[in-house]
């Protein structure tokens, strides 16, 4: 997989020719050509009004690539393929996957799936099996008669991601209504944050509760509050996603001595252990946070300001202004860096132990309400 | 294009035409219309056109239909202002609106939503109602609907369909929302709403009002204070008016204009008119008598910026009536001119002009048919309360107060909402008015009880908004949110977009309060609250 992206990049200069990529300049293209052998991370993330991915190498802080979708402009969630050559992003107002070559702008996957009188919309659902060879979504639909709408059971629905453009689902198996955040264990089960979080066998369609979270009601709290809809926990190699609840200083349901808490459910993807664990308190809205690589105890939390929390001690250790609202948080693999995107036309660089500002990368576009996604490659 | 039309023929010639016979027959423009582009999709029932034929709704209702239909569903038709003849839109509403809309009763409290009067705070929905259909749009929109159950079911699948988020966002995510929908707010719906009704019934059989000839109306002009006027109303065909109007402001200032008007089910009526160079639209209901008109006009394009109106029917046989008068209180021992504004002023009897002893009449400044100016004064020692003002046989109870001070201010709304806009996006600024109403607490000097004296408007109050929190003050929201008229308690929103120099470059959003200070005595004042917020981006005609 390593000499096919060294081999891409060769060829790239024709492929911008062909396939309309707006590589920056060759500059950038020979420096990431000359780090063969050596690792280099870089972020993802889409901006709109054209849906516009924006490759960033993390070494430089710099735009190196964009390429422009054909899709309609839409939040854009993402997820990488395993080799990190093809991004998928579910966009579209939620409507379809495209799947791009980060390294040629070629779109090389797309999903139809919205089909004949039957209209789909997936609320930020999607995951990528651990072969790389089949997409998930989670499918809201609704079948379009000649004078009225009929809700038809949500569904999951798997792509081969081998087949194309305009790619039809190739199998699909009922499931639990409220489905967004998604992922797959590394033994290929499907994990899916709804009202709970559930695992999914891919080959019999069964699924079963593994976290129970509005179900996981407990004595003296309120029932836990899940606005997260986006999967951030890729760095770490696990399900990731927060949760508010309120714990009652008082009679059970009295709201006006209650403190608010915020929590996160976590899955390993490697083993599939689950836990929830509340990780400190809730003084502002958070939209969304991630554990440091290395450090997990240590929660990182972003929306207008970025905490810092223990959730050893359960307390805010550190939190910081920011210029503008930052909707999506990710880290370097290594815990060294903080990023933050997903609003106006910027990428943040923050040092996770000071919170101060280290780097900001601008951006062309708006990346409101679009996911990052950071990986690993070898030149 | 070319095959839907085509399919849209065939089914027309090869359907029998089974549906209902009012539909199938009538010959009216809207009929004609619906006949011609809606059979392609709604079937012919034994109630008419499926789905079109088994729900009831108010003009608006049915405008939001038809431009779904457009906007998504191919219906080739313009789009048409709901005043105006010719749009093919407004000739399908109207079809629809008089066969299958809502009895006056059947809009009774949930009419500001027609009236686009849409600072309120919708109380009387409980909690489930209000956390099921009231957080993303008002309970008025529900109210204003009838239909039996299977098509309140088919709304849940269209709002599931249309709006999958409804089931992720808060009060949604947290709740089997769909089951609840299906079991618990449905047959509620049903029961609550009906597609049949007895109200309804009566109505359709019902001798409608005439509401050709001459109204006198008075209100409240934003930023130009008490008005009284005569509109004339001329009909062009059934249900179809042209208006003039002529009239004066309290200040003296001459009111002429003209505009239209469309009645809608037999008493529910949209017009435009101008007041000189302002352009304001009528919503307003006929009671069933068709001796009054009561509604709210507000600007084109602003329908926060409004007021309330009621007119009175000039007919030859009409005896003294009285509609208001202005201003609705004095102060003890003060002289002031009233405008009294009525039907039959100048006849004999009205000669017989009758307020209380407390008040001396010292002169008749002009007296019309329709208006006595009087100049008056209030006695020093005249006990302060409600007055009646009586002309011949006719009575205004309770529409003027004598005052010894005015101890409050209650700013209106309460709650105001404006939106930044503009500033090359799609959407304007929303402006918001808001006015003072004054009381004095009465012979106890005690507020809320019952002796309290409610003054009506106070216009001699200075206007200005203060920030509502700390947060608010930190983040300097007077200086960014928008400009408050110190005179006239008109709010204009500041452009919309991230403010780079706002802190963290945030919207031009606020979070005030609003204050009226009394000129006379700055230690009066009153308070209400303005969110400066972002805009909906979302504009139905029924929020």
């Amino acid at each position: 997989m390593n000499s096919n992206f060294y081999h891409t990049l060769l060829l790239s200069g024709v492929a911008l020719l062909l396939s309309g990529c707006q590589s920056l300049s060759t500059k950038e293209q020979s420096i990431i050509s000359t780090a063969k052998g050596s690792e280099k991370e870089f972020l993802i993330t889409v901006t709109r009004p054209n849906t516009t991915l924006h490759v960033i190498d993390l070494q430089k802080n710099e735009v190196i690539r964009q390429c422009d979708l054909p899709a309609g402009p839409g939040p854009g969630t993402l997820v990488m393929s395993p080799d990190n050559s093809i991004v998928y992003i579910l966009t579209d107002h939620f409507s379809e996957i495209y799947g791009v070559n980060i390294d040629n702008c070629d779109v090389v996957f797309s999903t139809q799936q919205s089909t004949d009188n039957i209209r789909v919309k997936s609320i930020a659902s999607i995951a990528i099996s651990p072969d790389g060879k089949e997409i998930y979504t989670h499918q809201n639909r609704v079948k379009m008669m000649s004078d009225h709408y009929q809700m038809l059971p949500p569904q999951i629905a798997v792509f081969d991601t081998s087949a194309g453009l305009k790619v039809k689902t190739s199998r699909t198996f009922d499931a639990p209504r409220q489905i967004a955040t998604m992922d797959t264990l590394e033994s290929g089960e499907l994990v899916m944050g709804g009202q709970d979080i559930f695992l999914m066998d891919m080959h019999s369609g069964k699924y079963k509760v593994i976290l129970p979270s509005l179900n996981d009601v407990q004595p003296g709290y309120s029932a836990k509050d899940v606005l997260t809809v986006w999967q951030m926990g890729k760095v770490n190699n696990e399900f990731y996603r927060m949760y508010s609840r309120a714990k009652y200083n008082g009679k059970e349901g009295d709201l006006s001595n209650a403190e608010y808490i915020w929590g996160h459910e976590v899955v390993n993807l490697k083993t599939g252990e689950a836990q929830a664990k509340d990780f400190g308190p809730l003084k502002g809205v958070l939209f969304t946070s991630i554990r440091r690589p290395g450090q997990l105890n240590r929660v990182y939390g972003t929306l207008n300001d970025l905490n810092e929390y223990d959730s050893i001690t359960k307390k805010l250790i550190r939190s910081v202004d920011l210029p503008h609202t930052y909707y999506c948080i990710n880290f370097s693999h290594d815990g060294s860096k903080i990023y933050l995107s997903g609003a106006l036309d910027s990428v943040a660089v923050y040092d996770p132990d000071t919170l101060k500002k280290l780097a900001h990368i601008k951006l062309t576009g708006d990346g409101s309400m679009s996911t990052s996604i950071i990986f690993k490659r070898k030149g | 294009m070319l095959k839907k039309t085509l399919f849209g023929i065939l089914l027309i010639l090869t359907t029998p035409l089974l549906f209902a016979e009012s539909l199938d027959k009538d010959d009216s423009a809207g009929a004609k219309l619906i006949r011609a582009n809606c059979l392609g999709c709604h079937v012919p029932t034994d109630k008419g056109l499926s789905r079109i034929s088994e729900q009831r709704k108010t003009p608006e209702g049915w405008e939001m239909t038809i431009n779904r239909m457009r906007l998504m569903h191919g219906l080739k038709i313009n789009k048409g202002d709901l005043a105006i003849k010719g749009s093919g839109l407004h000739e399908i509403v109207k079809y629809l609106a008089d066969n299958q809309g809502l009895a006056p009763s059947e809009t009774h409290g949930v009419r500001y939503l027609l009236e686009q009067d849409l600072n309120q705070i919708e109380t009387q929905f409980d909690d489930e109602f209000t956390t099921m259909c009231a957080r993303c749009h008002s309970g008025a929109r529900v109210a204003l609907q009838r239909r039996d159950a299977k098509e309140w079911n088919y709304l849940i699948d269209f709002h599931l369909g249309q709006f999958p988020s409804t089931e992720y966002s808060l009060f949604g995510r947290d709740r089997n929302w769909l089951d609840i929908a299906r079991n618990k707010m449905v047959p509620l719906l049903a029961k609550k709403y009906p597609f049949t009704s007895e109200d309804w019934s009566a109505w359709v059989v019902a001798q409608k009002p005439e509401l050709e000839g001459k109204w006198i109306l008075s209100g409240h002009m934003p930023g130009k204070g008490f008005f009284s006027a005569t509109m004339k109303v001329t009909q062009n065909k059934k249900d179809y008016y042209s208006l003039s109007i002529e009239g004066n402001y309290a200040t003296g200032e001459a009111i002429k204009g003209a505009g239209s008007s469309v009645v809608y089910t037999g008493y529910d009526w949209r017009g435009n008119i101008n007041f000189g160079d302002i352009s304001l639209r009528q919503t307003l209901a006929a009671s069933a008598d068709g001796q009054t008109l009561t509604g709210r006009f507000y600007q084109k394009g602003q329908e926060l910026v409004g007021m309330k109106i009621t007119a009175i029917k000039d007919t030859a046989n009409t005896n003294t009536r009285l509609l208001s008068v202005f201003p609705s209180h004095i102060k003890k021992g003060q002289t002031t001119t009233l405008t009294i504004t009525g039907l039959g002023l100048n006849s004999a009897s009205a000669n017989s002009l009758s307020l209380p002893a407390s008040i001396m009449v010292n002169k008749v400044i002009s007296q019309s048919a329709n208006r006595i100016v009087v100049n008056v004064t209030a006695k020093d020692n005249a006990p302060i309360g409600y007055v009646d003002i009586q002309i011949g046989g006719a009575i205004l109870t309770k529409q003027l107060a004598i005052y010894k001070q005015v101890n409050a201010l209650e700013v209106v709304p309460s709650y105001g909402v404006s939106r930044v806009g503009d500033n090359g996006g799609s959407t304007p600024k929303t402006n918001t008015l808001f006015r003072a109403v004054g009381f004095d607490y009465g012979k106890d000097g005690i507020a809320n009880t019952a002796d309290d004296i409610n003054l009506g408007y106070i216009e001699a109050v200075t206007w200005a908004v203060v920030p509502r929190d700390e947060i608010a003050k930190k983040d300097k929201d007077v200086q960014f949110a928008g400009q408050m008229n110190s005179n006239t308690g008109l709010f204009s929103p500041a452009a919309a977009g991230p403010n780079p120099e706002r802190y963290r470059s945030t919207n031009n959003a606020g979070n005030l309060n609003v204050v009226a200070k009394l000129n006379e005595n700055d230690e009066i004042s009153g308070i209400g609250r303005l969110l400066v917020t972002l805009q909906r981006w979302n504009n139905p005609p029924l929020k």
